[in-house]
């Protein structure tokens, strides 16, 4: 290696030039000096190649040492360079750090999103399988004894699991607590490859006789049984009975599942289903099913295959075949994310906007440097600078601006991520390491480098091949070239091209979320209360009674107008219940419809505020053992009896009896409007209303309207809860707002960063046309005044500019309408309740853009329009 | 080699060493004399040093701060290769000898110098 050589090397030459005093001073004392006199005046003859000489130059090869010799000299002149202009380096580090900063933040996000694999054992072989029936509008989960068809028909499959969410409740010594619980095939951690942290997880096949057996979440462990090493065999009091802790989870467990599976990420307990799972009715269609695929079948393979099995079971079971059922394949990772994918790709194609907008803007400013440098590189060249050695010392310049963006940029970055991560809606807490990592900072190097060649080698190629001998003689008087001055224009229609798609995308979204805003859900979610309570301990009559009880006292608490409860309450994440409904005289074997199940209190529906548009409400006349009953919503009368009244009208419905869940002939005694269950945006199924008293639900949310903050009233809920009964586990006490706000949040997280993009653009744009229009007239100065001396007014003048400034606007405009036109082609199932060429956003994003132009040219076409035509000629 | 034509070495001219009236001579011109001076036999700095004052009559002294760069500049090039030995008096010293491309850079040297030589003198004594 050259460095030993070199050390040496270094080493020998010391050496001879010591041999070489020795013998001067022999020589000197030879010649009648004293002996310190001859060792001083050999001294000060070796002096200069003792101090400046000796050092090792010439140890590595001559090409690669001048190579990097003078790369390093380029480097430092780089950075001279950059220090002379301390204004023009700031702002173009700045503007680009800004681009890379936004970048980073969003790609941090993507790349939590979309592209890290999921954490379990090879994630690629893993996925949902749905089934789709004719009557439903989306896809749906399935049944038990389905799922045992699907297992053992499927032959591409390695294995095929099942989850169901529920909710259970810890009792015993501390407070009763309510937590998620899934139902689970026994193969379904493992089928994951989850290592537990304590114990084991339940082995496939394996059967519970006696207490259920039970896995923990490493969060619950640690919450509500302090981390004890020894829980596992342990049994713990839950559901009201003894369970005994098999093991638990690792901390980092989560589950990831696509939001409308209602599979929320943290569990609290896994149970197991037992074999009664394939007893259940052939109709009940709850379970979310994952695949693991045999190694190497693909995604058509596995589809196909389950087309197979679909076709099957349709031959085998006429319920089935009446729905027509179909089974869809959907690899893990991307169903996951199947809602995120669309805004995220659309927010990162955003922040791509931004960027090239910072590079525009820099482009402007290093063409601009480079006009200014001319002179100083014909010197170089002049001088004997090979082409080679100017390009590269610009493109080092160009290297070492984008350095310094990039490392800004990160820091910027990750402040703009803290930001993010505050307002990141629920969907994004689904994913919780988003951060600044490896792939991300590799992703950022790789986009300064990008900009660092673009930058770099672009102007220069422009300065390299520039006329010598014109520059030189043009000593300073140097005007724009028009070539040059043709680029600085497209830089700027491109600019207010991409500025306008970014402004009509924001307002594309900000309309989107206005209008969701302004969505009637159904209900009135101002100053209502809400919390749910597991009534799970209570025989049916005793709950019936209770509730009974417990709404009459919730109604004389002062301040409160109004009390209900539902099973399901709209809005929350709850596992759904939905189930088939057969209006009279329609066949049996007809195809079966869906809708969403409520069972209600007598006062639910006034306290939440949904009209009801003909016929009844529940009231305390509908009893367990009276008519059975149902309220139905327009939906589902429109759909069922077109052009009719619905009320006294017969319907087939499903009720929780005490002999089971088993459908029921019921009347229809009123009509209600729909309301939003699971999306603001959408109508997704008919509703029907089931009186508590002749399905009384294990977990009830109750509803309060108050008169006045409904949070004032939580302490006052708690407190008379614990006085009834210090069983009953209570939770998600919040107002119905937090229930919206958590709907439009995705919306909303779409929309402000949108907005700030859009913003950031304007700012941006109107930046970059100040800079070139700026600079133009700085370099225009001596033409106004003479045009001024010709008898041109500073009016004139000024039209001048702003005119050259507008022009660019105009075209950039219109080619940015055609862009927008495209874009929001792509944005269309992001949008709800306005057109893809929504003219509201167009109509704004006009003048907006206009606006900032006008404001980019003000300045420098006012600074023109003062030139003084004597000054001007005397230049 | 890119730098040749624009580092200029210094040679002091002059026989009192007191007196110096420097003058700037290509540096080509001080390697050629020490390639000429080591084509005579093997040598150390030193001597080198001692016999261009000799031979050239102390028209020139390479003072140490220019004989060393210049000898390891050769000695890069490969035009000479040193080896340690014994001095007259007994001193350990390095010794430079010509090698076989040395000896044709020295020809090629001093047939630049020849033609440059008689290019100025014509020049001088030339008639216009």
């Amino acid at each position: 290696m050259w460095w030993f050589r070199a050390r040496r090397l270094q080493q020998e030459r010391a050496a001879e030039i010591e041999a070489c005093r020795a013998m001067l001073v022999d020589r000197y004392i030879e010649c009648g000096l004293s002996r310190e006199e001859a060792l001083r005046t050999a001294r000060l003859e070796l002096e200069e190649p003792l101090t400046e000489q000796t050092r090792v130059e010439h140890t590595m090869r001559p090409s690669m040492r001048n190579t990097i010799e003078s790369s390093l000299q380029d480097a430092r002149y780089a950075g001279r360079a950059l220090r002379k202009s301390p204004a023009f380096t700031a702002i173009a580090v700045l503007t680009l750090a800004l681009g890379i900063g936004v970048n980073t933040a969003i790609f941090s996000v993507v790349y939590a999103v979309l592209l890290r694999p999921l954490p379990y054992n090879h994630p690629e072989q893993l996925a949902f399988i749905w089934s789709s029936f004719k009557s439903a509008s989306s896809r749906a989960p399935t049944s038990g004894p389905a799922l045992y068809e699907i297992q053992h028909r499927s032959r591409l499959a390695q294995d095929i699991a099942a989850i169901w969410v529920g909710t259970g409740t810890f009792t015993g010594d501390v407070n009763p607590e309510q937590v998620k619980v899934a139902f689970v095939t026994t193969n379904f951690l493992q089928m994951l490859g989850t290592r537990p942290a304590l114990g084991r997880v339940f082995r496939p096949d394996e059967q519970f006789n006696g207490p259920p057996a039970i896995v923990l979440s490493y969060g619950l462990w640690q919450r509500r049984f302090g981390g004890d090493p020894s829980i596992v065999g342990k049994g713990v009091a839950f559901q009201g009975e003894s369970a005994t802790v098999l093991g638990v989870l690792p901390q980092d467990f989560q589950l990831y599942f696509p939001q409308d599976s209602n599979v929320p990420p943290e569990i609290g307990v896994f149970f197991p289903f037992q074999n009664w799972l394939y007893q259940r009715p052939r109709t009940l269609y709850f379970l979310r099913v994952l695949a693991r695929l045999k190694p190497g079948v693909s995604v058509d393979q596995a589809q196909a295959d389950m087309n197979q099995v679909a076709n099957q079971m349709r031959g085998a079971y006429t319920e089935f075949a009446n729905e027509n059922l179909k089974l869809e394949v959907a690899p893990m990772q991307r169903d996951v994310v199947r809602d995120l994918r669309t805004p995220l790709i659309a927010l990162f194609a955003g922040s791509g906007f931004v960027l090239l907008i910072c590079s525009v803007n820099i482009a402007n400013l290093l063409l601009a440097r480079a006009n200014d440098r001319r002179q100083e590189i014909a010197v170089r060249c002049a001088l004997g600078a090979s082409q080679g050695r100017i390009l590269r010392q610009l493109f080092l310049e160009g290297l070492l601006l984008c350095a310094l963006a990039g490392a800004t940029g990160v820091a910027l970055g990750w402040a703009a991520l803290r930001g993010l991560l505050t307002i990141r809606p629920d969907y994004l807490a689904r994913m919780p390491h988003v951060e600044l990592n490896w792939p991300v900072l590799a992703f950022v190097a790789a986009v300064s480098l990008a900009c660092a060649l673009v930058f770099g080698l672009a102007p220069s190629f422009e300065s390299a091949k520039s006329d010598l001998i014109g520059t030189l003689r043009e000593a300073g008087r140097s005007s724009q070239t028009p070539a040059r001055r043709g680029v600085s224009a497209l830089l700027i229609v491109g600019e207010i091209t991409l500025g306008f798609v970014l402004v009509i995308g924001a307002g594309l979204m900000i309309r989107t979320l206005t209008k969701i805003q302004q969505v009637n859900p159904g209900f009135d979610a101002q100053r209502l209360m809400t919390f749910e309570l597991d009534l799970n301990k209570f025989d049916p009559p005793d709950r019936i009674n209770f509730v009974r009880d417990w709404e009459s006292k919730l109604a004389t608490l002062p301040g409160v107008d109004a009390v209900g409860g539902v099973s399901h309450l709209p809005l929350d994440d709850y596992s759904n219940w939905y189930s088939p409904y057969r209006p009279e005289g329609v066949a049996q074997s007809a195809a079966t419809t869906l809708a969403d199940y409520r069972a209600i209190t007598p006062g639910y529906l006034r306290a939440m505020g949904t009209r009801l548009l003909e016929g009844r409400l529940f009231d305390d006349r509908d009893r367990a053992e009276t008519q059975q009953v149902v309220l139905v919503d327009d939906m589902l009368a429109h759909s069922a009896w077109p052009g009719e009244s619905a009320v006294g009208k017969k319907i087939e419905t499903e009720h929780f009896t005490q002999k089971g869940v088993i459908p029921v002939w019921a009347e229809v005694v009123g009509v209600v409007e729909h309301v939003h269950n699971h999306s603001l945006s959408k109508r997704l199924r008919a509703e029907v209303y089931i009186p508590f008293t002749q399905t009384p639900r294990e977990h009830m949310t109750f509803a309060v309207r108050t008169r006045m903050d409904p949070s004032a009233l939580a302490g006052t809920i708690r407190q008379e809860l614990q006085k009834r009964d210090k069983d009953l586990a209570l939770s998600k006490l919040r107002p119905m707002t937090t229930y919206v706000e958590r709907a439009s949040a995705p919306v909303r997280f779409t929309a402000v960063l949108a907005g700030i993009f859009a913003a950031l653009a304007l700012l941006l744009a109107a930046i970059g046309i100040y800079g070139v229009i700026s600079y133009s007239v700085s370099r225009r100065m001596h033409e106004m005044g003479v045009r001024m001396a010709l008898g041109a007014t500073s009016s004139d003048v000024l039209r001048l500019v702003m005119r050259e400034g507008l022009v660019l606007t105009s075209i950039g405009m219109l080619l940015g309408t055609v862009g927008a036109l495209f874009v929001s082609r792509a944005l269309e199932g992001l949008l709800y309740g306005i057109s893809a060429v929504d003219p509201v956003s167009y109509a704004i994003a006009i003048p907006v853009i206009a606006l900032a132009a006008v404001l980019g040219c003000w300045r420098p076409a006012a600074k023109a329009a003062s030139a003084n035509p004597v000054d001007a000629l005397r230049m | 080699m890119s730098y040749s034509s624009v580092v200029l070495a210094k040679i002091q001219t002059g026989t009192p060493p007191a007196m110096p009236e420097p003058s700037e001579i290509l540096q080509g011109t001080l390697d050629m004399l020490v390639l000429r001076t080591l084509a005579l036999g093997p040598m150390h700095g030193l001597g080198v040093s001692d016999r261009i004052r000799q031979i050239t009559r102390g028209v020139f002294v390479v003072k140490p701060g220019s004989l060393f760069p210049a000898l390891y500049r050769l000695e890069q090039n490969g035009w000479i290769k040193g080896h340690w030995g014994e001095s007259e008096n007994n001193r350990k010293a390095k010794y430079y000898t010509l090698t076989p491309s040395g000896r044709a850079q020295l020809t090629k040297e001093k047939r630049k110098w020849n033609k440059a030589f008689s290019a100025v003198n014509r020049l001088l004594e030339g008639e216009f």
